[in-house]
């Protein structure tokens, strides 16, 4: 996949080694932005990336203050998925911007939620992209949307808790939760259902941006709901509870929940485009594409690699 | 893969710790880490750096209560046996994700008999901070 660069099609930033380093990659393909109802989904298997120089490529996108973090990461296994994480997200944002992903600066907001921090004359701050990443030991993925906060979550379908599945919910679901899960008799059953219900909690609080602690999991529940549409079973759709804090818990989002790469569940959530009326049922849209960065894309939307569960389009 | 050394150099008296001045802006803290374990590189070397003294303004919790935290953690993240968990590891640095965490939570309050409410449990990194919460919340809670 080793394509003629042409030197004057990117906005080079970074001095002589971000040239050397583009000679050596071939370049991302550009992506189209996501619409404004519709999020982006890039995810990488780290198990499928074994090229370790490879991987030292990956390394040298990374800001030196990354590339501490992973080294700090406690064995190679998470330092893998800690490099590759990293690597994700710039690679992900610059095929939106069109920047060199080593390029890409990144700020906290003032709750801990990452951002990009644009500089001036960037050309991605216009509309400005929001992103997510969430990771298991076995899958990376980042979620894109175009002005709307979005959150994300994966979760391993066979992930085993160490607590039993009741007790995890009494102490950190909402009652109705509980005793949604509870109505599962077959205790597989009720493992798949938690981990679904986990990774759309999940989602949710990192769509907010407020941290674990900024939106309590007791303090809303999450449950599928009928639609006036036809073509939709059911929706999930976040309700607060009632002694909890309206002002930063909101209700205006909207949740998918699919399964990816038939080894995870993963959820998405994205404000509500209200602005236009009459819509507020439409369903999210979704793409979803399996990337080795640099190596090889595949839109796999439509494949077996993403199978909805609910609240897609 | 070298690991944190914490549990070579928490035997020595002055035992380090990482201060309490932790500055919690809406939820995050923004305090840095006083890991004094040697950086990991991808060669197995450990290199031992002198402990720095620490300013204490709170008494650190017992060894016997990190042990057991050390423990808990350890379980649950499945960890491989030749990687060392001792108060000054960092969660982060563990590969703990939230259910990772919440499981963790769950466990200590069981074992301490205390409960642990989200804004207490937000400002904390290490294994150390852990401990110091609980024998705190102990404390808290005899009183």
């Amino acid at each position: 996949m080793n394509q003629f660069i042409r030197r004057g099609m990117l906005p080079m930033q970074g001095g002589v080694l971000s040239h050397r380093l583009f000679a050596s990659l071939p370049p991302l393909t550009p992506s189209p932005l996501p619409s404004r109802r519709e999020a982006h989904l890039w995810y990488v298997v780290p198990d499928e990336l074994k090229d370790a120089s490879q991987l030292k490529k990956y390394m040298e996108l990374l800001s030196s203050c990354e590339r501490e973090r992973v080294l700090s990461m406690n064995g190679e296994r998470l330092q893998k998925g800690a490099l590759l994480s990293r690597a994700l997200v710039r690679t992900t944002l610059a095929r939106y911007c069109r920047v060199n992903p080593q390029s890409i600066k990144f700020k906290t907001s003032k709750f801990g939620k990452p951002e990009i921090m644009w500089q001036h004359g960037d050309q991605c701050n216009q509309p400005s992209l929001q992103f997510n990443v969430s990771h298991s030991s076995s899958l990376i993925a980042c979620g894109i949307t175009v002005d709307v906060p979005i959150g994300i979550d994966v979760e391993e379908k066979q992930r085993k808790t160490m607590s039993s599945i009741s007790s995890l919910a009494r102490r950190y679901f909402s009652p109705s939760e509980v005793e949604y899960l509870g109505s599962f008799s077959n205790t597989d059953a009720r493992q798949k259902e938690f981990i679904k219900l986990w990774t759309l909690k999940e989602a949710y609080v990192k769509a907010l941006g407020r941290g674990f602690s900024g939106a309590p999991f007791k303090d809303f529940t999450i449950r599928l709901e009928a639609t006036k549409a036809m073509q939709l079973a059911a929706v999930p759709r976040v309700h607060i509870e009632a002694d909890s804090d309206p002002e930063y818990l909101t209700d205006n989002w909207e949740f998918a929940l699919f399964e990816l790469s038939s080894s995870h569940y993963a959820a998405v959530c994205m404000e509500r485009d209200i602005s236009h009326s009459g819509r507020e049922n439409e369903p999210l849209r979704l793409k979803v594409w399996k990337t080795i960065p640099f190596v090889e894309d595949e839109f796999v939307s439509g494949t077996n690699a993403v199978k909805y569960i609910c609240g897609l389009s | 893969m070298a690991s944190t050394i914490g549990s070579a150099i928490s035997s020595i008296s002055a035992t380090p710790r990482r201060s309490s001045v932790a500055t919690a802006v809406n939820g995050i803290s923004s305090l840095k880490s006083v890991s004094f374990s040697s950086r990991r590189k991808s060669l197995p070397s450990i290199r031992l750096q002198p402990a720095p003294l620490r300013f204490r303004i709170s008494c650190a919790a017992k060894q016997e209560t990190v042990d057991k935290v050390c423990e808990i953690v350890k379980n649950q993240l499945a960890l491989a046996d030749n990687i060392i968990v001792a108060g000054s590891s960092k969660f982060s640095e563990l590969g703990a994700d939230s259910l990772d965490t919440v499981e963790i939570v769950m466990r200590l309050e069981e074992t301490f008999e205390i409960n642990v409410d989200e804004a207490s449990a937000q400002n904390i990194a290490t294994v150390q901070d852990v401990a110091d919460l609980i024998e705190k919340l102990a404390a808290e809670k005899s009183a």
